[in-house]
């Protein structure tokens, strides 16, 4: 069937999407062992700002020229709103009982939806985003619409740019160091707080790309679009072994793929016929998550940690 | 200390061969290690030896790479909750208790394992109910009035000061009635009189007629109180013995000292630098202590590092027999 | 076989540091400050018996001379305490049992709260009718007056000397220091009939508190909120609230029993059905949020799907309660659907948990809060084209027929002993029987072996496994127990609401019960203790109802509230004891009084009390 390139297609945009997210959750986690709740609404508002730009654009701007700056714009924003989520709401909270933190962030989390919601103009229902226009380009049986190319392109990129940075810079190994532990790396003369504040940095940076790719797969952003985005993210990111980045691609990938195929080829499972289609694709990713939790609890990639009593 | 003689002397604990690999590193090798009913065993070594390492395996808080760990007879499931429940109990090196739980709340934790009232017998507060509370409270009380702290019951815990937090510690693992009771160095920033305590109520705890394995770095307490020594260097056994055995064995004593290293001034210049200082002094300087071994000169022979360090056991020196030297291993002399 | 260990003597907690000066916001003579209090509240009291507005366009009637209406009400009720508090400073005879701990800083606090009242009144008016003309000489009487009481409070001492580490440079530091009141003292033992009798009485007030604020209007639930905060705040300082728990930890059964007595005349002092609704939803609110006070409070569970457990016993209570749409065509008996209800939340809470509950806290957060969107997302395709038809999609299940118990057919009205028992407040009388069971599991469960087992987990999992407690065993006890109590209270839910839908049962929505909401009301008002929680859900389920012209802002405003909350007051409103004690490392418990103080140590002795 030609269907199948086709969903894969599917799943690997999504995917991509979820672990340019997922990076995100998992950089935080593995420093300061907090989810952040909000980074789906840092996603949010990175799709935001990135909107904005274009809109300020004047008309008739091509699109492809647009998208730098729209990336840009929504990278501003949503480093802005994570640096500043970090400084001023989960910093004072360090030493605290984790529920602290993390109520925190689920009150962050609403805020920032519902003041998007307020006052950024008409975002009461979604608003228009740009898109490719053209033709799909049929590759491989699968039709691809021009706008996912910027996540086939943008997903690795940034995965290289990581990588270079964790493994090749100074800043990068003092944040291998203080995730593996923090007390040491401050012994060291490495300093933390400026290692956490680029964890935060760099996952919202992620999350803004995906934000711009969500945008130009959807041709839509509302102010509610972190919340499940937020949530499968972190599964993809637990499913790649949190604490992981390259884990939390992976974990993206598998996501995506799993769901699309899920979701297109559910009803042909005997005795499941009425559950196909995209009404249940949430439910088979948290169904895939407590299978990977049950299963392989550190992820695919992730190693078991002994604790030292 | 009088030891009591117990009519039949049977295996509490029986590890064999137990061995644990973190990934590339090997923090215990095939440690085999006996503890009888009536006896105290001490586990001593460097730090970074692994003793820790060897109790969590013990208890069930990692799972040995090889090996097995019997309790009387029983092999015990890798599962810390069920390692108690058959009678092992253990404090920590760094103090774990509930700091927010008052003294006599802590104790009545530890009775968990002996009580079975669930949630049913706690909704529905039958006589049956009631009647455990009170004797978990009673045996809790009589706990804390072995080990001093009955005064103290409705203190927090974590308001107690250390060597108080300490004895806690013990109470609460003698909540669980064990027949075997893991130390981890319960004596850890105690002044000498808390430690003279601390003796005394580890005999205490072993003329109740449970075993006890402790590991700790204050030899006098070790050696005092200690039926039987085991070493532990870098993750192996290196031997096991009474005290006297252990103090002598010269691989214990490169472990805890070191061996000399090369270059190691010789005798010459050593005897050239007492000359200055006596010259400095106008002193007659310390001859070599009478604690030096009646050897030939060997470069390690440094009348000034006051215990004198052996040579490596290749060159094996005639000493050994020698019970009198007083000769000390370890910080402490040999308790009087 | 006793070892006694020659014992250090413990360092004395009150050591003798050099006790600095009273300091005083504004540099007032203190004679003067006390006169302007004095005759400030004075004059903010007489001046509610004159109008302050001359039309009733303003709700509540504040046009009548001598009769009080409305907010002038609360002004009245606010300056008359802190007169009353004031005259008691002074140390009139009679009156010092009502500041047994602090003395002037009930009197700071009780004038603020008249200052914000009657200032966000005269607004309120100005606001409303267009101009501050629209404003009465008695509201400028009642303002100033306000005003003065609040400036001379400003000027009294604090009542807790500040000590070198005190920071006095300004202002507002020294402000927040006059907040501070010392502890009151053991107070005498009374004869039990009296202290029973007590507790009575403030169960009524607080009945009689509770009924305004659910039947005020919004202006008027505005100047309350700020009167009833300030001022309760300020009984607590008097250490009257601190006395009040002395006296119900010593009499718990008399407590509880007082409590479903006051809760359960509620209903009879409303004529009106709409505020009987109000009740019995901040009843199930509050009964849902004790539940979950179980996972969170007791064990310290992260639970962030907690709502669909309600919803998972609603569901199963509507689909075999007789509704037309549901697809089973059972009508079981009340205690039947019950059971029934409870059992399957009891299943998912095994299902959800048994996974989950091995691992780490922060996987189980995230797990219920995918079951719980998960839930909702499944009910509302299980409409016959997405799936089965099982639960009738996003119409969900209306027409749930009403109860009948032994006769009594709760849908009606029915009039008992004089009074009028409308649909809801019948339905609130038999979720106030639910609710007496769940407070009674909570306390049972916590105060015994598995109880201290929760607490013991919480608090070092390593050392209580080391201890003998099966951590998984006990945690899956705890979050298997709240989801049956929220599928109890689903069970009635469900009949109250007559129908139940998917929308209902969200992560977070203005209208509660919502996992967001009812987190926040367990945390607000104090994890791990019985009063908190119900406190917590009444204020979060008034406060957006009342305040509905916010209705924009409301979500918004909770985000940030959260966020302050747990910055500020992470141990809630209601402190559990443990809980302060794990948030502020400084704290200390009180020690019993076996120990005797060291010789000098300041403050201890509070004349009269």
């Amino acid at each position: 069937m030609n269907e199948l390139p086709q969903q894969l297609a599917n799943g690997l945009i999504l995917g991509a999407m979820y672990g340019l997210i997922a990076i995100g959750y998992t950089m935080v986690y593995g420093i300061v062992q907090l989810i952040n709740f909000a980074h789906g609404e840092i996603f949010m508002v990175g799709g935001f700002g990135a909107l904005t730009v274009f809109l300020w654009l004047p008309d008739g701007f091509s699109l492809l020229a647009a998208v730098p700056l729209m990336i840009i714009g929504g990278v501003i924003c949503s480093v802005a709103v994570g640096t500043a989520a970090e400084r001023f709401a989960y910093r004072p909270l360090r030493g605290a009982p984790r529920l602290a933190p993390l109520i925190t962030a689920i009150g962050l989390s609403i805020l920032l939806q519902q003041a998007v919601w307020k006052w950024y103009p008409d975002a009461k229902k979604d608003r228009g985003f740009p898109q490719f226009g053209g033709d799909p380009v049929h590759i491989f049986g699968a039709d691809i619409q021009r706008g996912d190319f910027f996540l086939i392109i943008a997903a690795p990129a940034c995965m290289l740019i990581l990588g270079w940075y964790v493994n090749k810079t100074r800043s990068g190994r003092g944040m291998q160091a203080t995730a593996q532990d923090p007390d040491t790396a401050k012994l060291m003369g490495i300093n933390t707080d400026r290692i956490i504040v680029m964890a935060f940095a760099i996952g919202a940076a992620f999350a803004a790309v995906a934000a711009v790719g969500y945008g130009l797969h959807n041709g839509q952003v509302g102010f509610k679009m972190g919340f499940i985005m937020g949530l499968k993210a972190f599964t993809a990111a637990v499913l790649g072994g949190i604490g992981n980045i390259y884990g939390a691609m992976l974990g993206g990938i598998v996501l995506g793929v799993a769901e699309a195929l899920a979701t297109g080829y559910m009803h042909d499972v005997p005795g499941m016929e009425q559950f196909g289609g995209g009404a249940w694709k949430d439910v088979w990713a948290f169904a895939l998550l407590i299978l990977v939790l049950l299963l392989r609890p550190q992820g695919l990639l992730g190693e078991r940690v002994a604790d030292r009593a | 200390m009088t030891t009591m003689t117990t009519a039949t002397t049977t295996t509490v604990l029986e590890a064999s061969g137990v061995t644990m690999r973190f990934g590339g590193l090997t923090a215990v090798r095939a440690v085999d290690l006996t503890v009888n009913t009536g006896e105290i065993v001490g586990l001593i070594g460097p730090n970074g030896a692994g003793k820790t390492t060897f109790f969590n395996c013990l208890t069930g808080l990692y799972v040995p790479t090889e090996g097995k760990v019997a309790y009387k007879g029983t092999v015990l499931p890798a599962k810390p909750h069920l390692v108690t429940t058959a009678g092992i109990a253990r404090t920590f090196q760094n103090i774990r208790l509930f700091a927010n739980m008052t003294v006599l709340e802590n104790v009545l934790v530890g009775r968990h394992t002996r009580t079975k009232e669930g949630l049913w017998s706690a909704l529905l507060r039958g006589p049956g109910f009631k009647k455990a509370e009170a004797a978990s409270h009673a045996r809790a009380m009589e706990l804390l009035d072995f080990v001093g702290l009955a005064h103290k019951a409705d203190h927090l815990s974590r308001n107690l000061p250390y060597g108080e937090q300490r004895k806690l510690e013990i109470a609460r693992a003698l909540a669980s009635e064990p027949g075997l009771l893991l130390l981890d160095e319960p004596t850890a920033g105690m002044n000498p009189q808390e430690t003279r305590a601390a003796e005394e109520l580890v005999f205490a705890i072993r003329d109740q007629g449970i075993a006890v394995l402790v590991i700790e770095h204050d030899m006098r307490f070790i050696f005092n109180l200690c039926d039987r020594v085991a070493v532990l260097v870098q993750g192996e056994k290196l031997v096991e013995g009474t005290s006297d055995v252990v103090q002598a064995d010269e691989r214990v004593i490169a472990a805890y000292l070191g061996t000399p290293f090369e270059g190691a001034p010789g005798a010459a210049e050593v005897a050239e630098v007492e000359a200055a200082e006596a010259h400095q002094e106008g002193t007659t300087p310390d001859t070599a202590a009478p604690d030096t071994a009646p050897r030939a000169a060997t470069p390690a022979d440094t009348p000034d590092t006051a215990p004198a360090a052996d040579p490596p056991p290749d060159t094996a020196p005639p000493h050994h027999e020698d019970g009198a030297t007083p000769r000390a291993t370890g910080p402490e002399g040999k308790a009087p | 076989m006793t070892t006694k260990t020659p014992s250090t003597p413990d360092t004395p907690r009150l050591t003798k540091t050099t006790a600095g000066p009273h300091i005083s916001t504004l540099p007032l003579p203190e004679p003067l400050a006390r006169l302007l209090v004095l005759i400030g509240s004075a004059a903010a009291l007489l001046g509610t018996f004159l109008a302050w507005t001359w039309t009733t366009a303003f709700p509540g009637n504040l046009t009548v001379t001598g009769y009080p209406g409305g907010l002038q009400v609360i002004t009245l009720t606010g300056a008359a305490l802190t007169l009353v508090f004031t005259l008691a400073g002074h140390r009139l005879r009679g009156l010092t049992w009502l500041i047994p701990g602090g003395t002037n800083s009930p009197v700071l606090l009780l004038s603020l709260g008249v200052l914000g009242t009657t200032g966000y009144t005269m607004g309120a008016i100005s606001d409303h009718l267009g101009g501050i003309v629209n404003l009465e000489p008695g509201a400028w009487i009642s303002g100033i007056g306000a005003l003065t009481a609040a400036i001379g409070a400003l000027g009294l001492p604090s009542d807790t000397p500040t000590t070198p580490d005190t920071p006095t440079s300004n202002p507002w530091q020294r402000l927040r220091h006059s907040f501070k009141a010392p502890a009151p003292p053991r107070a005498k033992t009374l004869p039990d009939w009296a202290e029973i009798l007590i507790i009575a009485a403030s169960f009524g007030i607080g009945l009689y508190v509770l009924a305004y604020g659910i039947e005020a209007y919004s202006e008027l639930f505005i100047g309350f909120l700020i009167t009833a905060c300030f001022g309760a705040t300020a009984l607590h300082r008097a250490g009257l609230i601190p006395r009040l728990n002395t006296l119900t930890a010593k009499h718990r059964n008399v407590t509880l029993a007082a409590a479903l007595v006051a809760a359960a005349l509620f209903p009879f002092t409303q004529s009106d059905a709409s505020y009987a609704l109000i009740g019995v939803n901040i009843l199930i609110f509050a009964t849902v949020a004790l539940g979950l006070n179980v996972v969170v409070g007791l064990a310290g569970l992260l639970d962030l799907g907690y709502v669909a457990f309600l919803g998972v016993g609603a569901y199963t209570a509507a689909l075999v309660s007789g509704s037309p749409a549901s697809t089973f065509d059972v009508h079981f008996p009340f205690w039947a659907a019950v059971l029934t209800g409870a059992a399957a939340s009891l299943a998912f809470g095994v299902i959800i948990g048994a996974p989950t509950l091995r691992l780490r806290g922060d996987y189980l957060a995230i797990v219920t809060l995918g079951f719980g969107e998960i839930f909702r997302i499944t009910m509302n395709n299980l409409n016959g084209r997405s799936g089965p038809d099982l639960t009738n999609g996003a119409q969900g299940i209306p027409n749930i027929p009403d109860l009948q118990l032994f006769g009594y057919n709760l849908g009606i009205e029915h009039d008992v002993l004089g009074f009028t028992l409308s649909r809801p407040a019948n339905y609130y009388l038999l979720m106030l029987l639910f609710t007496a069971v769940v407070v009674l599991v909570f306390r049972r469960s916590g105060e015994s072996r598995i109880g201290r087992a929760w607490v013991a987990i919480r608090e070092d999992e390593t050392a209580a496994t080391a201890m003998g407690i099966n951590g998984f065993r006990v945690k899956l006890i705890a979050f298997a127990l709240g989801a049956t109590l929220a599928g109890f209270a689903g069970t009635v839910q469900a009949h109250v609401s007559y129908s139940i839908t998917p929308e209902q049962y969200l992560f977070a929505n203005t209208v509660p019960p919502n996992s967001a909401f009812l987190l926040a009301a367990v945390i607000l008002g104090g994890m791990g203790t019985i009063s908190g929680p119900l406190i917590g859900a009444a204020l979060l389920y008034l406060i957006p109802a009342k305040l509905q012209f916010l209705e924009d802002y409301q979500l918004l405003l909770f985000g940030l509230a959260l966020i302050l909350l747990m910055r500020f007051r992470p141990e809630g409103l209601v402190a559990n004891k443990r809980a302060q004690l794990e948030y502020h490392e400084t704290d200390q418990l009180d020690v019993p009084d076996q120990q005797k103080l060291p010789e000098g140590t300041v403050g201890v002795h509070k004349a009269g009390a």
